[in-house]
């Protein structure tokens, strides 16, 4: 019976997690957007404003439930729950420290790619849902490009797994670090198993995939629908896109979920190609840097941070880029990372054999 | 009734369940958002069936792929061919609903023949190889038989596949592209 509680109580504690992280995320969000415009921000609820998004979420708990009169009841209701909960299954594999992760499963990445996508049935049921030509237009709009862009994240993120050979998440991390059993080579002539930090991250490992990250990096902020790739909530075109006719708990929803999905692609990012939870100080002569900085709770501490920078880097992304149009975002993905993820992919073959095995 | 046995009856229960509802529904959207959770019910049937890799692909193909294409295809038609979808032939001997029994029959045929040939009368294959203890174990790592075995034994099905695939793509981006105005 214990077995049940404690998935239970790992459960609510992620849930816990992934709510604080969103309210501290959207007071960051609302600051670094003040900083970039040269403004305050929010500066009234608490000291610098730090109680702001604590009194927004209480303010949305409070509100009541409205559907619009003509829309499809069952639909409008399902979608946020959808919506959040594609994401939030994403985090079942996601490792954080050694040994540490919700579950350990040999199919890892593939799982938390397929269940991310499940997210696009989500988007086109808010947007039919709510029975709005805005809604209806940026969940079409939100979905295409969601499809599109997960082609060039996925090659990118095959292109990471052909050098480490694995798809399980924990064993990806393993293999990027002092604990590992097998011989890491920094450049692919520097054996650094023993030296572990930065040296033996993926991305240094095999030179190639800083250009995978780069392609990752972009197309996951498309999958976010984030800035510059916001064209699915583009206040000037579309209101807000798909959850224009959502208020309170539900429009609660869909910021959690939007939030939750940044956290949850920047972990992957950081699991594939920056070592997840390794640290990035490498074991120099008697220092051993590396050997002192790893175990659980510095596992927790470096995956938290790495994660955190790239959350913080999307963040500023969206408030200095402008919005693309969409046969620019079109061919972006098309024309540029895909071909270029392919060739990572042909890279990453040939790296493997040529350069880790020979 | 163990955990394990509750949860196979309840996700045989919600696809059964759900493909019916689908098949009835007058709706035709709620139908195809329903059919996503048939083909989640069926994704974790598969679990059961050790196919833990068939299962994600299912989710990742399926409802991220074809679900979302047939959804596509549902918006962007126009109203008088889904009016005329709905409406469809009235009673129980329409032309429809005749051939859909049949089908229904015979597929229930062929399931219950194999039922009765593997199940009951178990083939000696199958007994031999358990007792050469030749199974696939819930903790064995399935994907890396499928690599083994699509690179060699099945190396040719699996390039006939990526072909025919090709074929398709060069033929979406041949209907996509824009003919040249002639003047």
């Amino acid at each position: 019976m214990s077995f049940y509680v404690i998935y239970v109580l790992v459960a609510v504690l992620l849930f816990a997690f992934l709510a604080g992280f969103t309210l501290f995320a959207v007071y960051a969000e609302r600051k670094v957007a003040g900083f970039v415009q040269d403004r305050l921000g929010p500066m009234e609820t608490g000291k610098f404003g730090s109680l702001q998004t604590i009194a927004d979420i209480l303010k949305l708990l409070q509100k009541e439930f409205i559907s619009p009169a003509n829309a499809d009841k069952i639909l409008f209701a399902a979608a946020p729950v959808v919506v959040f909960v594609a994401v939030y299954l994403g985090f079942a594999a996601m490792p954080w420290a050694p040994d540490v992760a919700p579950a350990a499963l040999n199919l890892g990445l593939f799982y938390v790619i397929a269940i991310i996508s499940v997210e696009a049935v989500g988007v086109l049921m808010a947007g039919w849902g709510s029975n709005n030509k805005f809604a209806l237009l940026g969940s079409l709009r939100s979905v295409a490009q969601i499809i599109s862009y997960e082609i060039p994240a996925g090659l990118a993120l095959i292109a990471a797994v052909m050098i480490t050979q694995t798809l399980d998440m924990q064993e990806l991390t393993v293999n990027q670090g002092i604990l590992t059993n097998e011989r890491l080579l920094f450049l692919g002539f520097w054996d650094v198993s023993e030296i572990g930090g930065f040296f033996a991250w993926n991305i240094f490992q095999a030179p190639h995939l800083i250009l995978a990250y780069v392609i990752y990096f972009i197309a996951s902020l498309a999958e976010c629908n984030r800035a510059p790739f916001d064209i699915p909530e583009a206040e000037s075109e579309l209101v807000s896109g798909y959850h224009t006719e959502y208020g309170g708990l539900r429009f609660a929803f869909f910021f959690l979920a939007e939030y939750c999905l940044m956290f949850l692609v920047s972990m992957i990012g950081v699991v594939l190609f920056l070592g997840g939870w390794n640290s990035p100080l490498p074991n120099i002569g008697a220092w051993k840097l590396a050997t002192w900085t790893t175990g659980m709770a510095w596992g927790i501490f470096w995956v938290l941070a790495k994660t955190l920078l790239i959350v913080g880097i999307q963040i500023l992304i969206r408030w200095t880029l402008p919005r693309l149009r969409v046969d620019q975002l079109m061919s972006l993905s098309w024309k540029v990372l895909t071909p270029l993820a392919f060739l990572c992919m042909v890279i990453s073959g040939i790296w493997r054999i040529m350069v880790m095995v020979g | 009734m163990s955990l394990n046995l509750l949860l196979f009856y309840l996700l045989a229960f919600t696809a059964v369940g759900s493909a019916l509802l689908i098949v009835s529904m007058k709706n035709l959207v709620r139908s195809l958002f329903l059919f996503f959770v048939t083909l989640f019910a069926v994704a974790g049937l598969y679990v059961f069936a050790l196919a833990d890799f068939v299962a994600v692909t299912q989710v990742i193909v399926y409802v991220g792929g074809v679900l979302v294409l047939m959804l596509f295809a549902f918006m962007l038609s126009n109203k008088v061919l889904l009016s005329d979808l709905q409406s469809g032939v009235k009673g129980v001997f329409g032309m429809p609903s005749w051939q859909a029994g049949i089908i229904a029959i015979s597929f229930f045929t062929m399931l219950l023949s194999v039922v009765w040939q593997v199940a009951i009368n178990e083939p000696q294959w199958i007994t031999e190889a358990k007792q050469q203890q030749l199974l696939i174990r819930y903790q064995d790592n399935t994907i890396h038989h499928l690599g083994i075995n699509l690179m060699t034994r099945y190396v040719l099905p699996f390039e006939v596949v990526s072909v025919f695939l090709m074929m398709a793509l060069m033929g979406a981006a041949h209907l996509a592209r824009k003919e040249n105005q002639e003047p």
